[in-house]
Protein backbone atom coordinates (compact mmCIF):
# COMPACT_ATOMS: atom_id res chain seq x y z
CA UNK A 1 0.00 0.00 0.00
CA UNK A 2 0.87 3.83 -0.11
CA UNK A 3 1.46 6.25 2.94
CA UNK A 4 2.23 9.76 2.14
CA UNK A 5 3.69 11.69 5.01
CA UNK A 6 4.25 14.97 5.77
CA UNK A 7 7.56 16.24 5.73
CA UNK A 8 9.26 18.75 7.73
CA UNK A 9 12.43 19.65 8.81
CA UNK A 10 12.65 23.43 9.93
CA UNK A 11 16.78 22.97 9.57
CA UNK A 12 16.50 21.87 5.95
CA UNK A 13 13.06 22.94 4.40
CA UNK A 14 11.25 26.22 4.12
CA UNK A 15 7.80 24.36 3.48
CA UNK A 16 6.94 21.13 4.41
CA UNK A 17 6.03 18.57 1.76
CA UNK A 18 4.52 15.07 1.26
CA UNK A 19 6.43 11.93 0.71
CA UNK A 20 5.29 8.87 -0.52
CA UNK A 21 6.17 5.29 0.38
CA UNK A 22 5.44 2.22 -0.67
CA UNK A 23 5.05 -0.49 2.11
CA UNK A 24 3.20 -3.99 2.73
CA UNK A 25 2.14 -4.97 5.88
CA UNK A 26 3.31 -8.10 7.31
CA UNK A 27 1.27 -10.46 9.01
CA UNK A 28 2.13 -9.26 12.53
CA UNK A 29 1.47 -6.35 11.83
CA UNK A 30 -1.97 -4.59 12.68
CA UNK A 31 -1.47 -1.40 13.54
CA UNK A 32 -0.77 1.74 11.37
CA UNK A 33 1.48 2.86 14.14
CA UNK A 34 3.36 -0.27 12.92
CA UNK A 35 4.09 0.72 9.35
CA UNK A 36 5.25 3.91 10.35
CA UNK A 37 7.45 2.65 12.79
CA UNK A 38 8.56 0.33 10.36
CA UNK A 39 9.15 3.35 7.76
CA UNK A 40 10.91 5.03 10.44
CA UNK A 41 13.61 2.23 11.02
CA UNK A 42 14.26 2.15 7.07
CA UNK A 43 14.22 6.02 7.38
CA UNK A 44 15.91 7.56 10.93
CA UNK A 45 14.48 10.95 10.25
CA UNK A 46 10.98 10.31 10.25
CA UNK A 47 9.96 11.90 13.19
CA UNK A 48 6.85 11.60 15.05
CA UNK A 49 5.88 11.00 18.90
CA UNK A 50 4.66 7.56 20.24
CA UNK A 51 4.62 5.92 23.75
CA UNK A 52 2.63 3.06 25.27
CA UNK A 53 0.92 2.10 21.41
CA UNK A 54 -1.88 0.78 22.84
CA UNK A 55 -4.29 4.11 22.75
CA UNK A 56 -3.41 5.04 26.79
CA UNK A 57 -1.04 7.70 26.66
CA UNK A 58 -2.35 9.78 23.64
CA UNK A 59 1.05 10.88 22.01
CA UNK A 60 0.61 9.76 18.97
CA UNK A 61 -2.47 11.40 17.53
CA UNK A 62 -2.13 12.86 13.73
CA UNK A 63 -4.38 13.51 10.92
CA UNK A 64 -4.78 9.92 9.04
CA UNK A 65 -6.60 10.09 5.69
CA UNK A 66 -8.31 14.06 6.85
CA UNK A 67 -9.15 12.67 9.86
CA UNK A 68 -7.41 12.70 13.77
CA UNK A 69 -6.76 9.32 15.44
CA UNK A 70 -3.92 7.71 17.38
CA UNK A 71 -1.67 5.64 14.78
CA UNK A 72 -1.46 2.93 17.21
CA UNK A 73 -5.11 1.70 17.81
CA UNK A 74 -5.88 2.70 14.24
CA UNK A 75 -6.43 -0.93 12.17
CA UNK A 76 -3.96 -1.12 8.99
CA UNK A 77 -7.16 -2.84 7.39
CA UNK A 78 -9.48 0.26 7.98
CA UNK A 79 -7.24 2.25 5.55
CA UNK A 80 -7.40 0.45 1.76
CA UNK A 81 -4.65 1.02 -0.08
CA UNK A 82 -3.64 4.60 0.64
CA UNK A 83 -3.07 6.81 3.35
CA UNK A 84 -2.14 10.44 3.96
CA UNK A 85 -0.74 11.59 7.75
CA UNK A 86 -0.54 14.63 8.44
CA UNK A 87 0.63 16.41 11.70
CA UNK A 88 -2.67 17.90 13.66
CA UNK A 89 -4.37 20.53 12.16
CA UNK A 90 -4.53 23.93 13.63
CA UNK A 91 -1.22 23.19 16.24
CA UNK A 92 2.20 24.44 15.14
CA UNK A 93 4.09 21.48 13.56
CA UNK A 94 7.72 21.06 14.93
CA UNK A 95 9.11 18.48 12.57
CA UNK A 96 7.21 15.86 10.08
CA UNK A 97 4.00 14.36 12.35
CA UNK A 98 5.28 16.20 15.31
CA UNK A 99 3.26 19.83 16.91
CA UNK A 100 3.77 21.96 19.62
CA UNK A 101 0.84 21.39 21.93
CA UNK A 102 1.89 24.23 24.30
CA UNK A 103 -1.15 26.20 23.48
CA UNK A 104 -3.30 23.29 24.49
CA UNK A 105 -1.84 22.30 27.33
CA UNK A 106 -2.12 25.89 28.93
CA UNK A 107 -5.95 25.73 27.91
CA UNK A 108 -6.12 22.63 29.54
CA UNK A 109 -4.13 24.39 32.84
CA UNK A 110 -6.79 27.39 33.05
CA UNK A 111 -8.99 25.23 33.83
CA UNK A 112 -7.31 24.25 36.98
CA UNK A 113 -7.41 20.27 36.30
CA UNK A 114 -7.36 19.40 40.29
CA UNK A 115 -10.12 19.02 42.71
CA UNK A 116 -10.28 22.81 44.57
CA UNK A 117 -11.12 22.60 48.67
CA UNK A 118 -9.91 24.77 50.71
CA UNK A 119 -11.54 23.56 53.74
CA UNK A 120 -8.94 21.50 56.10
CA UNK A 121 -7.12 18.05 54.72
CA UNK A 122 -8.97 15.24 55.74
CA UNK A 123 -6.40 12.51 57.71
CA UNK A 124 -6.98 10.27 55.33
CA UNK A 125 -8.48 11.01 51.74
CA UNK A 126 -11.48 13.02 50.36
CA UNK A 127 -14.55 10.06 50.14
CA UNK A 128 -16.39 9.93 47.68
CA UNK A 129 -19.82 7.57 46.95
CA UNK A 130 -19.91 5.57 44.50
CA UNK A 131 -23.01 7.02 42.78
CA UNK A 132 -20.97 10.45 42.90
CA UNK A 133 -17.77 8.44 41.32
CA UNK A 134 -20.33 7.44 38.88
CA UNK A 135 -20.78 10.68 37.38
CA UNK A 136 -17.04 11.07 36.36
CA UNK A 137 -17.68 7.92 33.72
CA UNK A 138 -17.17 9.44 30.49
CA UNK A 139 -14.76 12.26 31.97
CA UNK A 140 -12.06 10.81 33.39
CA UNK A 141 -10.88 8.47 30.84
CA UNK A 142 -9.84 11.79 28.51
CA UNK A 143 -5.69 10.92 27.77
CA UNK A 144 -5.48 14.69 26.40
CA UNK A 145 -4.63 13.21 23.16
CA UNK A 146 -6.05 16.64 21.10
CA UNK A 147 -7.41 14.88 18.49
CA UNK A 148 -10.36 16.77 19.64
CA UNK A 149 -9.17 20.42 19.99
CA UNK A 150 -7.26 19.97 16.65
CA UNK A 151 -10.34 19.28 15.06
CA UNK A 152 -13.06 21.76 16.15
CA UNK A 153 -12.78 24.71 13.94
CA UNK A 154 -13.57 27.31 16.74
CA UNK A 155 -10.43 26.30 18.47
CA UNK A 156 -8.70 27.49 15.09
CA UNK A 157 -10.07 30.48 14.93
CA UNK A 158 -9.36 31.40 18.56
CA UNK A 159 -6.82 28.87 20.03
CA UNK A 160 -5.67 31.64 22.80
CA UNK A 161 -9.17 32.72 24.12
CA UNK A 162 -11.54 29.61 23.34
CA UNK A 163 -10.42 26.23 26.02
CA UNK A 164 -11.32 23.82 23.36
CA UNK A 165 -12.93 20.95 23.61
CA UNK A 166 -10.80 18.71 25.58
CA UNK A 167 -10.22 21.62 28.05
CA UNK A 168 -13.77 21.88 28.82
CA UNK A 169 -14.31 18.46 29.05
CA UNK A 170 -11.62 18.30 32.36
CA UNK A 171 -13.88 21.20 33.27
CA UNK A 172 -16.73 19.47 33.44
CA UNK A 173 -14.98 16.81 35.04
CA UNK A 174 -14.14 19.08 38.03
CA UNK A 175 -17.52 20.64 38.02
CA UNK A 176 -19.17 17.18 38.36
CA UNK A 177 -16.83 15.65 41.06
CA UNK A 178 -18.78 15.67 44.38
CA UNK A 179 -15.31 16.80 46.20
CA UNK A 180 -14.44 19.87 44.36
CA UNK A 181 -15.68 23.02 45.85
CA UNK A 182 -15.12 25.51 43.52
CA UNK A 183 -18.07 25.65 41.69
CA UNK A 184 -18.71 29.40 41.07
CA UNK A 185 -14.98 30.66 40.57
CA UNK A 186 -15.51 27.50 38.11
CA UNK A 187 -18.49 28.63 36.35
CA UNK A 188 -17.42 32.37 36.55
CA UNK A 189 -14.07 31.92 34.70
CA UNK A 190 -16.05 30.06 31.28
CA UNK A 191 -19.26 32.86 31.42
CA UNK A 192 -17.76 35.07 29.12
CA UNK A 193 -17.39 35.54 24.92
CA UNK A 194 -14.65 33.10 24.10
CA UNK A 195 -13.96 30.47 27.09
CA UNK A 196 -16.90 28.26 26.60
CA UNK A 197 -19.28 29.81 24.21
CA UNK A 198 -17.02 29.96 21.25
CA UNK A 199 -18.44 26.54 20.65
CA UNK A 200 -20.87 26.18 18.03
CA UNK A 201 -21.94 22.49 18.88
CA UNK A 202 -20.31 21.54 15.34
CA UNK A 203 -19.66 18.45 17.25
CA UNK A 204 -16.50 17.40 15.24
CA UNK A 205 -14.86 16.88 18.68
CA UNK A 206 -17.42 13.64 20.07
CA UNK A 207 -17.15 12.54 16.73
CA UNK A 208 -13.50 11.70 16.01
CA UNK A 209 -12.60 11.24 19.75
CA UNK A 210 -10.60 7.88 20.00
CA UNK A 211 -11.92 7.16 23.42
CA UNK A 212 -15.34 7.52 22.16
CA UNK A 213 -15.77 10.67 24.63
CA UNK A 214 -18.33 13.39 23.70
CA UNK A 215 -16.81 16.68 25.22
CA UNK A 216 -20.00 18.29 23.14
CA UNK A 217 -21.68 16.44 25.85
CA UNK A 218 -19.51 17.93 29.06
CA UNK A 219 -20.22 21.13 26.86
CA UNK A 220 -23.87 21.12 26.85
CA UNK A 221 -24.02 19.97 30.97
CA UNK A 222 -21.77 23.21 31.43
CA UNK A 223 -24.19 25.43 29.71
CA UNK A 224 -26.81 23.90 31.85
CA UNK A 225 -25.14 24.06 34.95
CA UNK A 226 -24.61 27.85 33.72
CA UNK A 227 -28.16 28.47 32.72
CA UNK A 228 -29.97 26.88 36.13
CA UNK A 229 -27.56 29.24 38.76
CA UNK A 230 -28.58 32.27 36.33
CA UNK A 231 -32.41 31.11 36.39
CA UNK B 1 -14.44 44.60 28.65
CA UNK B 2 -17.06 43.06 29.56
CA UNK B 3 -20.58 43.86 27.98
CA UNK B 4 -24.03 43.56 28.86
CA UNK B 5 -24.66 40.34 26.06
CA UNK B 6 -21.72 37.92 26.88
CA UNK B 7 -21.27 34.21 27.40
CA UNK B 8 -24.76 32.74 28.83
CA UNK B 9 -26.81 35.73 28.45
CA UNK B 10 -26.36 36.28 24.65
CA UNK B 11 -26.51 32.56 24.35
CA UNK B 12 -29.84 32.13 25.66
CA UNK B 13 -30.76 35.59 23.97
CA UNK B 14 -29.92 34.16 20.74
CA UNK B 15 -32.05 30.75 21.56
CA UNK B 16 -35.13 32.35 22.73
CA UNK B 17 -35.10 34.89 20.25
CA UNK B 18 -34.66 32.07 17.38
CA UNK B 19 -37.76 30.23 19.28
CA UNK B 20 -39.57 33.67 19.31
CA UNK B 21 -39.34 34.25 15.45
CA UNK B 22 -40.28 30.33 14.42
CA UNK B 23 -43.56 30.96 16.54
CA UNK B 24 -43.93 34.33 14.67
CA UNK B 25 -43.25 33.07 10.96
CA UNK B 26 -45.34 30.28 11.63
CA UNK B 27 -47.64 32.60 12.77
CA UNK B 28 -47.76 35.09 9.54
CA UNK B 29 -47.12 32.41 7.29
CA UNK B 30 -50.36 30.40 8.37
CA UNK B 31 -52.30 33.69 8.35
CA UNK B 32 -51.25 35.00 4.91
CA UNK B 33 -52.44 30.93 3.79
CA UNK B 34 -55.87 30.92 6.16
CA UNK B 35 -57.10 34.53 6.27
CA UNK B 36 -55.18 36.32 3.48
CA UNK B 37 -55.91 39.89 3.25
CA UNK B 38 -57.74 40.46 0.16
CA UNK B 39 -56.56 44.61 -0.17
CA UNK B 40 -53.86 46.60 1.05
CA UNK B 41 -56.73 48.86 3.41
CA UNK B 42 -57.43 44.96 4.85
CA UNK B 43 -53.62 44.67 5.54
CA UNK B 44 -53.15 47.98 7.03
CA UNK B 45 -55.78 47.86 9.08
CA UNK B 46 -54.84 44.40 10.30
CA UNK B 47 -51.59 45.92 11.08
CA UNK B 48 -52.73 48.73 12.47
CA UNK B 49 -54.22 46.63 15.33
CA UNK B 50 -52.98 47.14 18.73
CA UNK B 51 -51.27 43.41 19.27
CA UNK B 52 -50.18 42.83 15.94
CA UNK B 53 -48.59 45.84 16.16
CA UNK B 54 -46.80 44.64 19.47
CA UNK B 55 -46.05 41.45 17.42
CA UNK B 56 -44.62 42.94 14.82
CA UNK B 57 -42.08 44.90 17.04
CA UNK B 58 -41.34 42.35 19.36
CA UNK B 59 -40.76 40.17 16.46
CA UNK B 60 -38.16 42.76 15.39
CA UNK B 61 -36.21 43.16 18.62
CA UNK B 62 -35.75 39.86 18.81
CA UNK B 63 -34.82 39.78 15.25
CA UNK B 64 -32.12 42.70 15.72
CA UNK B 65 -30.88 40.30 19.03
CA UNK B 66 -30.66 37.71 17.18
CA UNK B 67 -28.22 39.51 14.31
CA UNK B 68 -26.56 41.29 16.53
CA UNK B 69 -25.44 37.99 18.45
CA UNK B 70 -24.81 35.93 15.24
CA UNK B 71 -22.91 38.61 13.76
CA UNK B 72 -20.87 39.19 16.62
CA UNK B 73 -19.71 35.77 16.83
CA UNK B 74 -18.74 35.76 13.18
CA UNK B 75 -16.63 38.81 13.63
CA UNK B 76 -15.21 37.07 16.68
CA UNK B 77 -14.13 34.92 14.71
CA UNK B 78 -12.95 35.74 11.93
CA UNK B 79 -12.17 39.98 12.35
CA UNK B 80 -9.00 39.12 13.76
CA UNK B 81 -7.22 43.01 14.20
CA UNK B 82 -8.64 45.18 16.91
CA UNK B 83 -8.55 47.87 14.40
CA UNK B 84 -10.72 46.37 11.78
CA UNK B 85 -13.14 45.23 14.80
CA UNK B 86 -13.47 48.37 16.00
CA UNK B 87 -15.01 49.53 13.00
CA UNK B 88 -17.01 46.34 11.69
CA UNK B 89 -18.49 46.10 15.45
CA UNK B 90 -19.54 49.31 15.49
CA UNK B 91 -20.94 49.39 12.02
CA UNK B 92 -22.71 46.61 12.26
CA UNK B 93 -24.26 47.97 15.69
CA UNK B 94 -25.75 51.21 13.73
CA UNK B 95 -27.10 49.23 10.85
CA UNK B 96 -28.91 47.25 13.40
CA UNK B 97 -29.55 50.27 15.16
CA UNK B 98 -30.70 52.25 12.25
CA UNK B 99 -33.12 48.86 11.34
CA UNK B 100 -34.81 49.34 14.47
CA UNK B 101 -35.98 52.94 14.36
CA UNK B 102 -36.90 52.76 10.95
CA UNK B 103 -38.88 50.32 12.08
CA UNK B 104 -40.23 51.70 14.69
CA UNK B 105 -41.40 55.01 13.09
CA UNK B 106 -43.07 52.81 10.38
CA UNK B 107 -44.88 50.69 12.62
CA UNK B 108 -45.57 52.97 16.00
CA UNK B 109 -47.55 55.70 14.01
CA UNK B 110 -49.99 52.81 11.65
CA UNK B 111 -53.59 53.32 12.61
S1 LIG C 1 -11.67 14.04 24.73
FE1 LIG C 1 -11.00 12.34 23.49
S2 LIG C 1 -10.08 13.27 21.67
FE2 LIG C 1 -10.23 14.84 23.23
S3 LIG C 1 -8.24 14.82 24.22
FE3 LIG C 1 -9.61 13.52 25.41
S4 LIG C 1 -9.30 11.47 24.61
FE4 LIG C 1 -8.42 12.88 23.13
S1 LIG D 1 -18.92 20.91 19.54
FE1 LIG D 1 -17.85 22.76 20.17
S2 LIG D 1 -15.95 22.08 20.99
FE2 LIG D 1 -16.79 20.37 19.80
S3 LIG D 1 -15.84 20.60 17.79
FE3 LIG D 1 -17.75 21.70 17.83
S4 LIG D 1 -17.28 23.82 18.29
FE4 LIG D 1 -15.56 22.53 18.87
S1 LIG E 1 1.22 5.43 21.38
FE1 LIG E 1 0.15 5.87 23.21
S2 LIG E 1 -1.81 6.38 22.47
FE2 LIG E 1 -0.83 5.71 20.68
Amino acid sequence: MKISIFRYDPERDSEGRMQDYEIEPEPHEAMLLDLILRLKGEDDTLTLRRSCREGVCGSDAININGRNGLACITPIRALGERAVLRPLPGFPVIRDLVVDMTQFFKQYVSIKPYVVDPGPMPDKERRQSPQARERLDGLYECILCACCTSMCPSYWWNPDKFVGPAGLLQAYRFLADSRDRDTKARLDDLDDVYRLFRCRTIMNCTEVCPKALAPSRAIERIRLMLAERAL
Amino acid sequence: MRSVLTGLRAWLVQRVTALYLLAFIIYFIAHFLFASPSDYDTWRSYAAQGDVKLLVLAGFVALLLHAWVGLRDVMLDYVKPISARAVALPLVAGALIAIGLWMLVTIAPLR
